[in-house]
């Protein structure tokens, strides 16, 4: 079953055009990454799943067509800003959301200790630092323990031990079979984290794909010998090369297609040169982005 | 509902400005609705006299009459209880947390719902208080305490109640539309003791619009609401001195103000429809 189908959404401002006749389909256990640069429609999009922006035409359906508001109690979002009622304390904050989303008190404690706010739980939100107002939204989200994550630039504003945790707490999640959403302008941050991806550019979706397609190995490998001189000369003997490449003083050979990195390993070998360096170079998701929006130009 | 007033109530539970603006509303209501026995008590002490009449004579808290008087003085003071409308509102826009709320799982009609029904918490709650102070002032002053008086004409509470639940959604429409909480009061205050006042009053006596638009006027939302108690002018007070006053309520006025309370309804609905509800 699919979590969610997204059917030529579209949304207008005015003359401005959103997000354009949007088809999405996110599968159950996908770790589903919105990419796309600022202004792209990524929050738009998200903001009309969820309902609170009125789409301009087409439609969505959540887990195979139940009621949106019973689908949302089944999400647990977290957006740009936490929103809490500031004169309320964490405790009192998550209660309000455990009678939104229909599930049991009982989790709350446990919750923010997971966080880390339970010493400060009945201290007042506009107290809280932004990484504990932060904390506390996840804790929102994770409340009701939901089958479906949403995510909108998680990691906007954290600083760096915030990101790499924000980031295990993604995988942690997503290894308990979970689906998560999430949109991002990170290119890194969808590498690392997502499973599948599509590419949003002025609301037009300009790529959907897994990120292991994409990503593999290119033809290229960095060497380094103790003499770099000599390697390059010995190199151009190599009847595997397409072409060898100093940049920055390091040192590129293209493969041709059918010789690998181990050809070329053992040609330097039986030359009497040992590498001490040789990383085939695997491809990044910025480098097929950005090769993307030029096709598309 | 239940679910809904619950929302609403883990919301206000913990919250003070709330309480102390309720609190400040019942205290207005008391004392304008009982603090009349204060008055007379003075005027007997200055040695006030109307025609040789002892002030404290004057039957204001006499069963059953009691009860319209005293909602025609807190009629006075109802512009407070949309505070507490404006300010509930306000939050959940200006801290973003009706957003949040929808994305957490509530549709904008329950949103809806749970405000309303803290409207009808809080007017019930008013009128309550307004009954039980009106049965212990009425009971210590009144001439007749036969209780076949003291529980006649109680549609005035009825009325007052009424006229806070649809003054109550009024400003809940102001609320949502303006987005300063500061300005949304004004206007209501501005809008309900002057410029409809002032509209409706030309409306209804002027020399030039009598026969044509003094029937109109009983449409208008505030001038609605306030029949229920009585407008200013038509103080129950006078029949002290012999006037004619309005007694009772016809049912058009009943039906007028509970149009506008739809009304006010489907505005909302309207409005959280359209709007988009940005971060």
């Amino acid at each position: 079953m699919s979590v969610l189908k997204i059917n030529k959404l579209t949304k207008k401002f005015g003359k401005l055009t959103a997000v354009d006749q949007l088809n999405l389909t996110i599968e159950e256990g996908q770790v589903y990454g919105i990419l796309g640069p600022n202004g792209s429609g990524k929050t738009t999009t998200l903001g009309m799943i969820l309902e609170v922006v009125a789409p301009t035409s087409g439609g969505f359906e959540w887990f195979g067509g139940i009621g949106n508001v019973e689908a949302r109690q089944k999400i647990g979002s977290i957006l740009e800003t936490p929103c809490f009622y500031s004169y309320l304390t964490a405790v009192q904050n998550l209660r309000i959301v455990a009678h939104i989303k229909k599930c049991g008190t009982e989790n709350i404690d446990p919750i923010l200790r997971q966080v880390n706010l339970y010493e400060r739980r009945n201290d007042k939100f506009k107290t809280y630092s932004l990484g504990m107002k932060q904390r506390l939204s996840l804790a929102a989200a994770l409340l009701s323990d939901p089958p479906v994550l949403m995510l909108d630039e998680p990691t906007n504003g954290l600083d760096p031990e915030g990101i790499a945790e924000v980031r295990q707490l993604i995988r942690d999640i997503a290894a308990k079979g979970k689906t998560i959403i999430m949109a991002s302008h990170l290119l890194d941050e969808v590498q690392k984290v997502c499973t599948d991806f599509c590419i949003l550019r002025k609301g037009i979706k300009l790529h959907e794909g897994s990120v292991n397609d994409i990503l593999g190995e290119t033809n290229a490998v960095e060497i380094a010998a103790d003499d770099q001189k000599d390697l390059q000369t010995v190199l151009k003997g190599f009847a595997g090369l397409e072409k060898a490449e100093s940049r920055n003083g390091r040192l590129m050979a293209y493969l041709k297609e059918g010789s690998t990195s181990n050809d070329l390993n053992q040609y330097c070998f039986d030359e009497g040169i040992t590498l001490k360096k040789l990383i085939p170079q695997s491809k990044s998701l910025e480098q097929e982005f950005l090769k993307i929006l030029k096709e598309n130009d | 509902m239940i679910r809904a007033f619950t929302l609403e109530w883990l919301k206000l539970k913990h919250y003070r400005v709330f309480w102390i603006l309720f609190g400040l509303y019942l205290l207005a209501q008391l004392i304008i609705t009982n603090g009349g026995v204060f008055l007379l008590e003075w005027l007997k002490s200055q040695e006030a006299d109307f025609n040789g009449i002892d002030p404290t004579i004057l039957p204001i808290y006499d069963f059953p009459d009691i009860w319209q008087n005293s909602v025609w003085l807190a009629s006075f003071v109802k512009v407070l209880i949309s505070f507490i409308v404006i300010v509930s509102v306000n939050n959940e826009l200006t801290y973003n947390t009706l957003r949040q709320n929808i994305i957490d799982g509530i549709s904008k009609r329950e949103f809806l719902i749970s405000k309303f029904s803290i409207i009808l918490f809080l007017a019930l709650v008013c009128t309550l208080v307004l009954f039980v102070s009106g049965l212990i002032t009425g009971f210590i002053y009144s001439h007749v305490t036969d209780l076949k008086y003291v529980f006649d004409e109680l549609e005035y509470l009825a009325g007052y109640f009424l006229q806070l639940v649809a003054f109550s959604m009024f400003a809940f429409c102001v609320a949502l539309i303006i987005k300063k909480a500061g300005f949304a009061i004004v206007l209501v205050f501005l809008y309900s003791m002057v410029f409809e006042p002032i509209i409706t009053s030309v409306l209804e006596f002027a020399d030039f619009a009598r026969g044509y638009t003094d029937h109109l006027v009983k449409f208008f939302p505030v001038y609605s609401m306030e029949k229920l108690t009585g407008k200013v002018y038509e103080t129950p007070f006078a029949r002290y001195f012999f006037q004619e006053i309005k007694d009772n309520i016809f049912w058009y006025e009943w039906l007028i103000a509970i149009g506008w309370i739809v009304l006010f309804a489907l505005f909302i609905t309207y409005v959280l429809n359209k709007k988009d509800l940005k971060a």
